[in-house]
């Protein structure tokens, strides 16, 4: 009788891991989820279902909201402002636009690129766009997205940070004041949600990173040679 | 197969195993699917393979503690 018993229980869990697998389907099931890197923990499709309808998976948005200790290489170089991809490094006028397009798995918490001083936080845009097809939209005189661009000063030059939404991300946290000291790779503010983030610098700086790079906010040296504008 | 299916009060210890490993290959053949970038037929002919040689091994050892 108890082997039967010790069977059944066995059976049970067995039948009951199927069962949860075929609920969740054709996302992973909550008991393989940990053996997984969150792009596929969480897949896209999934996230974009939760957006819609307003609720997030608990362990997802802790994942979100996670904010790792940084440590900032030796040097003066400049650092990634956030984490996620290059997708351009374009010049226009005599500033380079460095742009990271930051994902739904990425840590969402900015760090300055340089030493200084905050100039000025100024706040622009009025629309959420989608990250595609909005090329240098965020330069925009009307309708360019909601975003924060930080200037800062530093010893040797001035550079800004633009922290952009997108129309997952509906909001973005600054963590710093105008005429506020700021350390290298320290944190400056948040963006909630996909989004990007656009490291201004003077167009005469040398780009450590090309198009297509991964980059990790506070560690990655993108550029150095800043001069005074 | 005598004492296969029902064995002196409790399940057989052949359908009992057989049902386990199902159970259990199924949800590593949805890990492997989800961790590797094999395609689907591929994948599915391995997964296949391993489970027809898993329930071999459980007959084979059913027959020969029958024996």
């Amino acid at each position: 009788m108890t082997i039967l018993i010790l069977q059944i229980v066995i059976l049970s869990l067995v039948a009951a891991a199927v069962v949860l697998w075929a609920l969740y389907f054709p996302y992973p099931s909550p008991l393989i989820r940990r053996w997984l890197p969150p792009r596929k923990r969480w897949p896209e499709t999934q996230i974009r279902t939760w957006l819609k309808q307003g609720g997030f998976q608990r362990t997802f948005l802790r994942h979100f909201y996670s904010d790792p200790e940084r440590i900032a290489p030796p040097g003066t170089s400049m650092l990634a402002p956030a984490d996620g991809l290059v997708t351009s490094t374009d010049v226009r006028g005599e500033v380079r636009y460095l742009v990271i397009a930051l994902s739904f798995w990425d840590m969402h918490v900015q760090r300055s690129p340089v030493s200084g001083t905050v100039l000025k936080v100024e706040s622009h845009g009025d629309g959420f766009m989608d990250g595609e097809g909005r090329e240098f939209a965020f330069l925009r005189e009307k309708s360019c997205p909601v975003q924060k661009r930080l200037m800062i000063a530093a010893d040797c030059g001035q550079v800004a940070v633009r922290l952009i939404t997108s129309v997952a991300a509906r909001r973005i946290e600054t963590w710093v004041q105008d005429g506020e000291a700021v350390a290298r790779g320290q944190r400056i503010g948040r963006i909630l949600l996909g989004s990007t983030v656009v490291l201004e610098l003077p167009a005469t700086t040398k780009l450590l990173v090309r198009t297509g790079d991964r980059v990790w906010a506070g560690e990655t040296a993108v550029a150095e040679g800043l001069t005074a504008r | 197969m005598n004492g296969f299916f029902w064995n002196c009060g409790h399940l057989g210890w052949g359908i009992f195993a057989l049902a386990v490993f199902t159970g259990l290959w199924w949800l590593l053949s949805d890990l492997v699917w989800r961790l590797s970038s094999v395609r689907i037929g591929r994948l599915a002919v391995a997964m296949l393979i391993g489970w027809l040689v898993g329930v071999g091994l459980i007959l084979l050892r059913f027959y020969l503690g029958n024996r």
